[in-house]
């Protein structure tokens, strides 16, 4: 009685520290998982991802020109926490005009370079947007 | 005694199972929540496809495949195309594929009914104001009055039999306005066809297609985009199964030399840019290809010959958002809408079915 007694009460101490324990890891996790989420931008070629820019460590702003063999050229400008093509060569402007991203499901897009930023899906506040 | 023992040791084991989930839920690590995705180029846009479950992998590549096949049949620019076949045929009858035939059938049917709000034979005159290319540039009056006889939809003859369409010489199809519509319908099917639950088809977020509901069992949310603010929303939508299409003149724009906004959405009857009042309309609707169509007449029409036509055909809901900021809303549509942003405090018109 007296033994099974202090082996139910060693049982209890470990189940609740591996509880303890499993518990911090698992938010951890989630912190993690959530502080990723929504920050890294990454830039596409033709679907082919060319580059990745996590936005949260972005401390100085920056510029990078992607260009291509038919003569696009996209400059793309990245500042903490956010990214845009601030010029670009094509006809439509369209990228240029989508202006500044840093959360939500809205790529940049450059039909004519075929060049699209995306940010990684983190708990994007809605699905798409019709536009 | 036992339980004594076991139960606190069960109920750690429990606890700990749920935050490992949670975790899981939150983190990229949760393999039944993480869709198939597959992006690509493809009718002139971006388009980016998602699907949840165990066929959806292989539904998207059948997808892409069908997107990029439909896109060579139907681009008006593409020399390839049965399109192009048919824009330079010179008055000779030619010969459709199913696909094409279909499309261009029920398009033609659309455009009868909407009394000169939407026209398939406009491209010559959107070539002239650059649309197609990017070269932009305001046509002189003179010019429009000689591309204008063209565009006549009740010109285009079709033989269902020999499945052939013939126009008269100079006229030119585009079907710009209903092929990603025609796309995602094709497309819904072959998700039901492979027993895809859930997806989501982004066609260049002016054709949005949802199969099913989200993996959780909620509502998809999509946004209304801001017509005068692309980083900002207009609203956002819960929607069920369906099509969302939505029509804007700053989709594609130019500011012509007197300053004015030139926007893609032209008026068949006089050529020139649509303004009827309205700055964006968002259509939901069971058939995508509809909603392609009606998004785009409707923005012709302006808001009251809208709201009109929805009282007498129904089987639609929209949204439309107004030259003055103001945003009507069609009865069916109006608890699943929310306005946000600087459209939260926008006068709010719900269309009913009594005029
Ligand atoms: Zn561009």
């Amino acid at each position: 009685m007296q033994s099974l007694r202090s082996l139910a009460g060693k049982n209890k101490t470990w189940a609740l520290a591996l509880a303890g324990l499993l518990a911090v890891l698992a938010l951890a996790a989630a912190l993690l998982a959530r502080a990723q989420g929504g920050c890294v931008a990454r830039v596409y070629q033709d679907g082919v991802c060319i580059r990745t820019v996590d936005l949260s460590r972005v401390r100085e702003p920056f510029r990078f020109t992607v260009t291509d063999a038919h003569g696009h050229e996209n400059t793309v400008e990245v500042e903490p926490g956010r990214i845009r093509v601030v010029q670009a060569n094509c006809p439509d402007q369209t990228c240029v005009r989508t202006g500044w991203i840093g959360t939500g499901v809205r790529p940049i897009v450059c039909l004519p370079a075929r060049l699209t930023i995306r940010l990684e899906a983190g708990a994007p506040d809605v699905d798409a947007v019709a536009r | 005694m036992e339980r004594t023992v076991h139960a606190p040791a069960r109920r750690a084991a429990a606890l700990c199972l749920c935050l490992l989930l949670l975790a899981g839920c939150a983190g990229p690590g949760a393999a039944q929540s993480r869709p198939a995705e597959t992006e690509l180029f493809a009718m002139d846009t971006y388009m980016h496809l998602r699907a949840w479950g165990p066929e959806a992998e292989a539904a998207l590549a059948e997808l892409s495949a069908m997107l990029q096949r439909l896109d060579g049949q139907l681009s008006v620019t593409d020399p390839g195309s049965e399109i192009w076949a048919v824009n330079h045929a010179d008055g000779a009858p030619t010969a459709l594929s199913g696909d094409a035939f279909t499309l261009l059938s029920r398009t033609l049917d659309f455009c009868a009914g909407t009394r000169g709000a939407l026209d398939v034979t406009l491209y010559p005159v959107s070539r002239a104001w650059g649309f197609t290319t990017g070269d932009y540039r305001v046509p002189d009056p003179e010019e429009l009055a000689r591309l204008l006889p063209l565009v006549d939809c009740s010109a285009v003859t079709l033989d269902a039999d020999a499945r052939t369409v013939t126009l008269p010489p100079g006229a030119e199809l585009d079907l710009g306005a209903a092929a990603k519509g025609y796309a995602g319908a094709l497309a819904a099917e072959l998700l039901a066809r492979r027993g895809v639950r859930a997806a989501m088809l982004d066609l260049g977020s002016s054709t949005i297609c949802l199969t099913g509901r989200k993996p959780d069992g909620s509502d998809w949310r999509i946004a209304v985009q801001d017509p005068e603010d692309p980083a900002a929303y207009a609203g956002v939508i819960a929607c069920g199964p369906g099509s969302i299409c939505t029509s804007g003149g700053y989709e594609r724009y130019f500011i012509a030399e007197d300053g004015a906004v030139c926007w893609h959405i032209l008026d068949p009857s006089t050529g020139r840019p649509a303004k009827a009042g309205l700055l964006s309309v968002t259509v939901l609707c069971p058939d995508a290809l509809t909603g392609d169509l009606l998004s785009t007449a409707l923005f012709v029409m302006g808001p009251e010959r809208a709201a009109d036509w929805w009282r007498a055909h129904g089987g639609f809901e929209c949204i439309l958002i107004d030259e003055n900021r103001n945003i009507l809303v069609t009865e069916g549509a109006a608890d699943r809408f929310t306005p946000m942003g600087a459209y939260t405090h926008a006068e709010l018109t719900v269309i009913g079915r009594e005029e």
